[in-house]
């Protein structure tokens, strides 16, 4: 595990060493070369992902206006937890800023581990709720920060 | 003299480029930068032939200024004055906002595909719009109010950027006596606001819905119409309930200018009111 | 039909310089005759009346990008395939009054226009063409509304068509199953021969355009020499379009990589639109008089690579050129069919030849479909 520990970023360090290996045994390591896109809005949502290395930009476009970046994610940051919510589409759009490599934890997996294992379940969606509350405080601010202007 | 092209049923009049003078009954202001129109043909004949459902527009045409499709938003049982509510957005908008009683425009239609009222009998309805996006489904609150027991609940979510760019407040009154269930939200509120703050969407979590027998009509800017459509199907309404109002640039409203075009649809003729799932693959695709 | 008129449906030979008494007898029937002639480097259509007129000797060289016409020493009046120019122009204008208005006493009156347009005889219209009329028929006349200007042009052509004896590498007809030969749709259709035209009637109109021109019927030799004519065409194509896995093949792909790369090349100049015989896309502009006493609608040609075609309030829905080419790829390819029950596509190749970086269609379908399947 030594190679993986530089980059457990908040999510993943947070959780007990049973869940961390169970999670990353779950996981698939997928590249991406700069620019690439990695999903759209709309499309079906398989992955949670944890990104390993690289930077990841998460956007939305607005008809007649383009492509806006509403989110970055770096080493150790989460995105699309979708995978866990119904309808199961992601929401925005997603695309690899520079060469990234991210672990993605099959949603549909990781829900029947969390069903079959309550402990493992209460922990993952205890860290869950963290960095989703975290991420609707910094989205309260830059709605303030667009209202403002 | 060479190739015979198949005889088709003209559904109008000869010339479909060519409009019909109609005269301003009324002038009423709704918001800031957005006014609703009731004219009516100058010509009798024209009057008592005009017909339209629910969902459906007309190309205004101001003279020297050019034209705009606009949807109407007025009773399509009551045909003899008609209504558009048009918000201010460009030279042609501008130019009808300046306009009086008794002035004279140019009105072509009405084009389009129309809510599915005929879909709708017995089932519950739920109405989503933002912004101007009401005024296409006025006519549908008003035909479902005029015969309310034909259909189950029928629900009103409703929301605007702030409170004064709300539309048609002074009828909910009398639509939710009606039976209509009215919510309203607004994306920022002010200090006189009492109501829900919140996007739109958001309100699907303050009401409780079935998702069998239940119809999602909505209209109002891409975006939302993007989540409104993910709230819905979070709910399990099938993507054949739900029925959305799609805008394009357009020119002739005929089929034959080719700036509507939305994949293979054309806002103009199959459109503007479609149903998700035939337009799933393209909708909210990027630059489409 | 009289003695001296070939039946319908009849294959008969004439001398070629008995096509001037067909254009006379065009002529007297009020007939304005357009065809091909050499203008500025290039064949173009447009107005003519003598045989002369058109371009004897000259045969064009078309390749992705290019456009060059050669003079040869052959008595060949139509040696050559398809130029800049299409029937679109006569049946289509790309400016076209569509109503006056005028105030009295307060009121709008809407003035359709009173000109009646000109009876034209297409002359020389290559297979590719005829079947873009048919595709333009059933988008302007073939659906809920019918375009009034277009079916008044369109009822009174006289169509005299021509058959391809030879193809260049541009073209793709056979692929898109609209040529090299002729096979409905004409008043009279010609096949160069090297010392006569054979003559198929198509209509009772063609035939009676056929006085005093000495037909006679055609021989077996003769027919057979024609054979030959379509033969060294069909030959001749090089250029392939695989059609089956349209429009499903780019409907799947809409977001496809592929698309920056054709994106980064495309100038959004829109030349290929102009030259395509059945793109149809148009917009309207509105003049008026000072006092705003009369005004005046004006249709006019329209691209949508034009950066505001997409145009609607707060900006373009398709902002950029790899937006701007999947649609019309994509329309003219996949959408046109689910629309209009064919292919938008007639395999000229013009826009292929037009386009000033050489983009050709037939291998970003090629293309698309390759990187698809990885």
């Amino acid at each position: 595990m030594a190679e993986q520990t530089h980059w457990l970023g908040a999510f993943l360090a947070h959780l007990s060493p049973r869940v961390q290996e169970k999670l990353l045994a779950l996981g698939e390591t997928f590249h991406y070369p700069a620019g690439q896109s990695i999903f759209h809005e709309g499309d079906p949502s398989l992955y949670l992902y944890i990104v390993k290395s690289g930077q990841v930009a998460i956007e939305v476009h607005i008809p007649s206006k383009g492509r806006r970046t509403i989110m970055t994610a770096g080493p150790g940051d989460l995105f699309s937890w979708s995978a866990l919510v119904e309808p199961r589409l992601e929401t925005a759009s997603a695309r690899a800023v520079d060469e990234t490599e991210a672990l993605g934890i099959k949603g549909g997996g990781l829900m029947d581990l969390c069903r079959e294992d309550p402990a493992l379940g209460f922990e993952v969606y205890h860290e869950l709720a963290e960095v989703i509350s975290a991420r609707l405080i910094a989205t309260r601010l830059q709605l303030l920060d667009i209202l403002a202007a | 003299m060479s190739v015979a092209f198949p005889a088709i049923e003209v559904r109008s009049p000869v010339d479909p480029m060519l409009p019909r003078p109609a005269v301003i009954q009324g002038v009423r202001p709704e918001a800031a930068g957005v006014f609703t129109f009731s004219m009516a043909f100058a010509n009798p004949a024209d009057r008592a032939a005009y017909q339209f459902q629910a969902g459906q527009f007309n190309m205004l045409y101001l003279p020297g200024f050019g034209e705009v499709a606009i949807s109407l938003s007025s009773d399509p049982g009551e045909t003899q004055l008609l209504g558009h509510t048009i918000r201010v957005a460009g030279n042609v908008t501008r130019a009808l906002s300046r306009l009086k009683v008794g002035d004279v425009v140019g009105i072509r239609g009405p084009f389009g595909s129309h809510w599915p009222l005929e879909k709708a009998a017995g089932r519950n309805l739920i109405i989503v719009a933002g912004g101007i996006g009401l005024a296409p489904l006025r006519p549908v609150i008003l035909s479902v109010l005029t015969h309310r027991d034909a259909f189950g609940r029928v629900l009103l979510l409703y929301g605007a950027r702030t409170p004064g760019d709300l539309l048609y407040t002074r009828e909910f009154g009398r639509w939710r006596e009606a039976g209509l269930e009215v919510n309203v939200t607004v994306d920022v509120g002010d200090e006189n606001w009492k109501g829900k703050v919140g996007v739109v969407p958001q309100l699907f979590y303050f009401v409780r819905m079935e998702h069998k027998n239940t119809l999602v009509l909505t209209c109002g800017p891409e975006i939302m119409m993007r989540f409104v459509i993910y709230e819905a199907l979070a709910r399990r309404i099938p993507k054949d309930a739900i029925y959305l109002s799609m805008e394009r640039n357009m020119k002739c409203a005929v089929g034959f200018c080719g700036h509507c075009q939305y994949g293979p649809n054309f806002i103009c003729k199959q459109g503007p009111v479609f149903n998700f799932a035939a337009i799933e693959p393209f909708f909210g695709k990027e630059d489409f | 039909m009289p003695p001296n008129l070939p039946r319908v449906s009849a294959s008969v030979v004439i001398r070629k310089s008995s096509l001037q008494p067909v254009f006379d007898n065009l002529k007297a029937a009020g007939f304005t005759l357009v065809g091909p002639t050499v203008r500025e480097g290039a064949i173009v259509l447009d107005e003519i009346s003598r045989l002369e007129d058109l371009p004897l000797g000259w045969t064009d060289e078309q390749q992705p990008g290019r456009y060059r016409l050669k003079q040869t020493n052959e008595p060949y009046f139509f040696g050559f395939t398809v130029g800049p120019h299409s029937w679109k122009q006569y049946l289509h204008p790309a400016r076209l009054p569509l109503f006056a208005a005028r105030k009295e006493n307060g009121n709008w009156a809407f003035l359709p226009p009173q000109t009646p347009p000109p009876h034209y005889a297409f002359v020389g219209v290559r297979a590719c063409d005829l079947a873009a009329i048919s595709i333009l028929d059933r988008v302007l006349l073939g659906g809920e509304f019918r375009d009034p200007h277009y079916a008044r042009r369109r009822e009174q052509v006289f169509v005299l068509a021509v058959n391809c004896g030879h193809a260049n590498p541009t073209c793709f007809c056979s692929s898109m199953n609209t040529g090299p030969r002729v096979t409905e749709g004409f008043d009279l259709a010609l096949t160069e021969l090297p010392e006569a035209f054979l003559v198929e009637v198509g209509s009772e109109a063609g035939s009676e355009m056929m006085k005093d021109s000495a037909w006679e019927p055609a021989t077996a030799f003769e027919l057979r020499q024609a054979a030959g004519v379509f033969q060294q065409a069909e030959r001749e194509i090089v250029r392939d379009l695989k059609t089956d896995d349209l429009p499903q093949l780019v409907y799947d792909n809409l977001e496809h990589a592929h698309w920056d790369e054709v994106a980064a090349r495309c100038l959004s100049c829109g030349n290929c639109t102009l030259v395509c015989p059945t793109c149809f896309c148009t917009t309207v502009e509105d003049t008026s008089n000072l006092r705003g006493t009369m005004a005046e609608r004006t249709r006019l040609a329209d691209s949508c690579f034009n950066r505001d075609f997409s145009y609607v309030f707060g900006g373009n829905i398709r902002p950029n050129i790899r937006s701007r080419y999947r649609q019309w790829l994509s329309h003219k390819l996949a959408s046109w069919i689910d629309q209009f029950g064919t292919s938008g596509c007639v395999g000229c190749g013009r826009c292929i030849a037009w386009c000033p970086v050489g983009i050709e269609i037939t291998e970003e379908v090629n293309a698309l479909r390759a990187k698809a399947a990885q």
